[in-house]
């Protein structure tokens, strides 16, 4: 059914198409005799290259088959077979293609000469797409190469479409099986191709620059671990010995080497002729610490052998023939050491091989030489054929091309992981864009396994292949956005969940604040001194206390409605009293009391404010007590002071009677200190009626102040 | 009464800017004086004064030893005076005079949960859930130790004595759907979040949380609504507009995001945040040199802001600065942003 489909989309697509072959017949170039004579000349030469070009195509191709029991793979497989033929082929059927586009043969030819020396040229699309729209039927095999060129071109669907055309064709033919299978397995790799360049790799392919690349081919790149020196293989006209190759007409090879410095690769130079010959001269790899050279040179006799240098000084050795363990009269390439040195990987061809070309692996025995080599098993190995193998120097990692496995075209790069119990994994493909439907071979990574180095000939080089880097990026990053979030309600604070007792209910007096600034009288400076503070009800001292020796603020709180006596000292100070009541009022009211203290000083005079006398008396109530004791310790504690005790009354009363009443009361104070000790020498009595009011006389509280007693320093 | 009280003398001083100690004489009786005392100084503790609550506190004490309330609050005010020891004893005593009152218990939890002593904590609060077991707030810091201990199941069951126990208790909500957030239960943490909404729908913190949560649940529409009411809610609340330029940018709206980082800036021009995030929608649009210049400004702003190290880490590989990526994945991971680390591994010497 399935053939069916193919065969009738495969006749569709010839019988839609409009147009139609052109023939180099004279019916078709009217009045175009000569020309026509002329084109038809150049056909002619152009036919007889071209099929001779592909008669030995065709013989390779078979010999290939029969060889490898499956077609060629890769485009490089066919190793320009006819190349010779269909390179003189071009120019005379290129005349022809001038004279007559439209012929489907024509460009049947010209497509495949294209294909055969750059597949992936967009000329070769150009002539094969021109054969299926002129006649599709001409040379049936146009799809496969049509659908070739589209897998090299990226097309990955229009390469299947065509593939399956293809496919059609020859299974309504009863081809051999070996096409079907070649076209089975391009089908799969271009959805290989599909599959992994929707999800392409994330790097950086970077030209290592013109320092290291030319126009000429340059590629098997080898690097040292720290990346500071690259080997690589090359073929350019200061080729030595300056041979061309028969084969494809290309410079012998030589290797090449390229050293980093302050990060920017110098210019490349030869190695000496130590390494290079006239012959083939490659770089097969290098050992990690850079010390190795290993070198493939091919001889004509020996398929292609390994041989080692050994870095001495600033110059390589001879290369030395490896042992047989190694070489043999097969194709030897691409060497990787082990980190260690004592393992050897290498690629031959040799037929006790599982396919083309496989990896072998070489342990280096007791006398240091290279032992049997084995086969590294068909977990690696497949029949397409295995290249560039490359052990990376952590030990575990290889990297190797391959054609089989899931390759998306030709050689593709794979990396296989050795497990502890000496099994490998299952090699993965390293994806898109490190590998693509071309050839993609000598791969080398970096010690840091961050970058890799590869030859590749893709657009925008020096010119052929050159070295490439690859800066791993790894998978897309996804940027980090800042957000937050206050998960915790009660986090922040927790403190302020703790559970406060409440207040409890107090039965409380109305209460007053009293409050002042303690003062030099004469510098106003705050002062520091000893506050006392009287319950003149009950004749007692209920507070001392200091004001605040930086302010000279106080404040105390006092229960309303009592009359309190208030004392403030320091020493060489004159003490100050107060005598005041604090009146029921409000449930809260303030008091200030500001105190200046007065320095003891001859002339100064304080008012004794807490002396009080019986009504119309000279008797002093034992309230005075404390106020009292305050000037006995005055003059005790300067005992050199005189003082008079002076004592005034209001104007209430007659004048004789005021004086006669303070003469009794300012002797009953100086009685009372002598009494208590105090020097009668160093007290006068005083009464002054009267005569020297403070205040009014007039009203009660003016009254009140100029009732007093003072005391005023008469001698120091 | 007030006769009986006039015979009373109590006097208490203090000083302006006191620096001295007065001796207090009085003639009340000294239970009264302490209760007098106590009252002052828990109006000083309601007025945020811990210093003159403690001085208070202690004159009441002073006067009566035994006053436990006196104990209870004086260590509520060392607590915020940062005294852990003094505030503790003050429990204890407090405590040894009257073993029965729960709040005590729980006070004693709190400040061990203050002073990061979990089994302490965890002793207290179950003594005083089991003088009583409907105590809702002890409860609720019996989840929320659970939760800090990364334990989420026993954090919910706690949360949810809490919430029977006060079924308005909002708080509880908040954190028990954060704790189902963090067990990846997104719709169970909505359902929570959006409960606490219909106790009290003013709390902008909690539409935030909803936000986030339908953020994680990739409902973006929804998580802009929720960030959107809490943002309306308080427009100065800016961790709303700049979680909502967040959900914006998830949901690849990434104009919509850019437009929410901007207003922020607008509002905060120091806000890293919103350096950082315009860094990661330029990173989005592969704008890498714009990229890396927002997220300078972000670390500029908050030079521990490790988002921001790790998206010009970013920006930087793409610019081919790979050394100056990997020291900003570096440094980013040194301040927490362990995903850097794989970065690092991957591309970095």
């Amino acid at each position: 059914m399935k053939k069916l489909i193919y065969l009738l989309t495969f006749l569709a697509l010839a019988f839609l198409l409009p147009a139609q072959t052109v023939e180099f017949e004279k019916d078709n170039f009217p009045g175009r005799k000569d020309e026509l004579k002329a084109a038809r000349k150049q056909l002619d030469i152009g036919i007889e290259f071209f099929m001779q070009g592909r008669r030995e195509f065709d013989d390779f191709r078979r010999g290939f088959v029969s060889e490898f029991k499956y077609l060629p793979v890769s485009q490089y497989d066919y190793r320009k077979a006819g190349y010779k033929n269909f390179r003189d082929a071009l120019s005379p059927l290129m005349e022809a293609q001038k004279f007559n586009p439209k012929n489907a043969r024509l460009n049947y030819m010209l497509g495949f000469i294209w294909f055969i020396s750059d597949p992936s040229n967009p000329e070769t699309l150009k002539f094969f797409e021109t054969v299926i729209k002129l006649d599709g039927e001409v040379e049936p095999d146009d799809y496969y190469w049509l659908a070739w060129a589209y897998h090299l071109n990226d097309k990955w669907d229009l390469a299947i479409q065509y593939y399956k055309v293809y496919l059609a064709h020859i299974q309504a033919k009863g081809k051999n099986p070996y096409e079907i299978d070649d076209v089975n397995k391009k089908i799969a790799e271009c959805n290989v191709g599909k599959e992994l360049s929707a999800k392409p790799e994330r790097v950086f392919v970077d030209n290592l620059g013109s320092e290291v690349n030319t126009s000429w081919p340059d590629y098997g790149p080898s690097i040292t671990a720290d990346e500071e020196t690259v080997i690589f293989t090359a073929r350019r006209d200061n080729s030595t010995g300056g041979k061309r190759d028969d084969g494809d007409n290309g410079y012998y090879e030589d290797v090449y080497v390229s050293y980093k410095k302050n990060g920017k690769w110098q210019t490349s130079t030869q190695l000496s002729k130590n390494v290079n010959s006239d012959g083939h001269d490659a770089a097969a790899g290098l050992s990690p610490d850079g010390s190795k050279l290993y070198v493939y040179r091919h001889s004509g006799k020996d398929g292609g052998d390994l041989y080692e240098s050994t870095l001495f000084g600033a110059d390589w050795e001879a290369p030395v023939h490896m042992n047989k363990n190694i070489n043999t009269r097969y194709h030897e390439s691409s060497v990787s050491t082990s980190f260690d040195g004592k393992r050897l990987y290498f690629v031959s061809d040799k037929e006790s091989g599982l396919g083309d070309r496989d990896i072998y692996y070489s342990d280096m025995d007791v006398k240091g030489e290279w032992g049997p080599a084995k086969n590294i098993g068909s977990m690696i190995n497949t029949k397409y054929g295995e290249e560039a193998v490359f052990m990376h120097p952590d030990g575990v990692t290889m990297y190797f091309s391959s054609k089989g496995h899931n390759t998306m075209g030709g050689y593709d790069i794979f990396k296989t992981t050795l497990a502890p119990n000496g099994l490998w994994s299952k090699p993965v493909n390293l994806g898109y864009p490190i590998n693509g439907p071309d050839d993609d071979v000598f791969f080398v990574v970096s010690g840091s396994g961050s970058r890799a180095y590869f030859a590749s000939a893709k657009t925008g080089g020096f010119g052929d292949k050159d070295l490439y880097r690859i800066t791993f990026l790894g998978p897309e990053k996804t940027p980090l956005l800042n957000s937050s979030d206050q998960l915790i309600a009660m986090r922040a604070n927790p403190v302020s969940n703790l559970k406060v007792e409440n207040e409890v209910e107090v039965k409380m007096a109305k209460v007053t604040i009293l409050k002042g600034v303690v003062t030099d009288a004469k510098t106003n400076q705050p002062l520091e001194s000893a506050i006392e503070l009287v319950d003149n009800d009950k004749n007692v001292v209920i507070a001392t206390f200091k004001s605040n020796s930086a302010t000279g603020k106080y404040l105390v709180t006092l229960p309303s409605g009592k009359n309190y006596g208030l004392a403030v000292k320091r020493d060489g100070y004159l003490f100050h009293s107060e005598n005041f009541n604090l009146p029921e009022g409000a449930d809260y009211q303030e008091f200030t009391k500001d105190v200046a203290l007065k320095k003891i000083e001859i002339g100064s005079i304080i008012v004794l404010k807490n002396i009080f006398f019986d009504f119309d008396k000279a008797t002093i109530r034992p309230e005075s007590a404390n106020e009292l004791e305050r000037l006995i310790k005055l003059l005790n504690d300067n005992p050199t002071i005189k003082i008079e005790l002076g004592s005034h009354t209001d104007s209430k009363g007659s004048d004789e009677y005021n004086m006669k009443l303070s003469d009794s009361r300012s002797n009953s104070v100086v009685s009372y200190l002598i009494g208590k000790g105090i020097s009668a020498s160093r007290l006068v009595a005083k009464g002054y009626g009267e005569t020297k009011p403070i205040d009014t006389n007039d009203t009660d509280e003016g009254r009140q102040n100029n009732r007093r007693t003072e005391f005023k320093i008469l001698e120091k | 009464m007030k006769k009986s009280l006039l015979g009373l003398f109590f006097i208490c001083s203090a000083f302006l800017n006191a620096q001295d100690t007065v001796k207090v004489a009085t003639n009340m009786t000294p239970d009264q004086l302490a209760e007098l005392d106590y009252n002052n100084g828990l109006a000083a503790l309601k007025k945020n004064d811990p210093t003159t609550a403690v001085d208070m506190f202690t004159k009441a004490l002073t006067a009566k030893p035994n006053f436990d309330k006196a104990l209870a609050n004086r260590a509520i005010a060392y607590t915020h005076l940062k005294k852990h020891a003094e505030a503790i004893k003050d429990i204890n005593d407090a405590i040894k005079i009257n073993p029965q009152n729960p709040d005590t218990y729980f006070n004693k939890g709190l400040i061990f949960f203050e002073t990061n002593q979990k089994d302490s904590e965890q002793v207290a609060l179950d003594y005083c859930l089991k003088l009583k077991p409907t105590h809702a707030e002890a409860a609720y810091y019996k989840g929320l130790a659970h939760y800090e201990s990364n334990e989420p199941d026993k954090a919910i069951t706690f949360y949810s004595q809490a919430i029977t126990s006060n079924p308005q208790y909002v708080y509880a909500y908040n954190d028990r759907a954060s704790v189902k957030r963090s067990k990846g239960d997104y719709a169970g943490a909505i359902a929570d979040y959006e409960k606490a909404l219909s106790i009290d729908g003013s709390l902008v913190f909690i539409h935030n949380n909803l936000g986030s949560a339908y953020r994680l649940n990739k409902n973006y529409t929804k998580a802009v609504e929720a960030y959107s009411a809490a943002y309306q809610k308080n427009p100065a609340y800016l961790t709303a507009l700049i979680n909502r330029g967040a959900a914006n940018f998830e949901s690849n709206n990434l104009k919509a995001a850019q437009t929410d980082f901007e207003d922020a800036l607008k509002k905060d021009p120091d806000n890293s945040f919103c350096y950082n995030n315009l860094s990661s929608i330029a990173l989005k649009n592969k704008d890498y040199k714009k990229a890396e210049s927002m997220a300078k400004l972000a670390i500029d702003h908050d030079e521990k802001n490790g988002a921001a190290y790790y998206n010009r880490g970013i920006a930087r590989q793409m610019l081919r600065d790979t050394d100056g990526s990997c020291a900003d994945w570096k440094k980013a991971l040194t301040l927490g942003v362990e995903s850097a680390k794989a970065f690092i591994n991957s591309s970095c010497e």
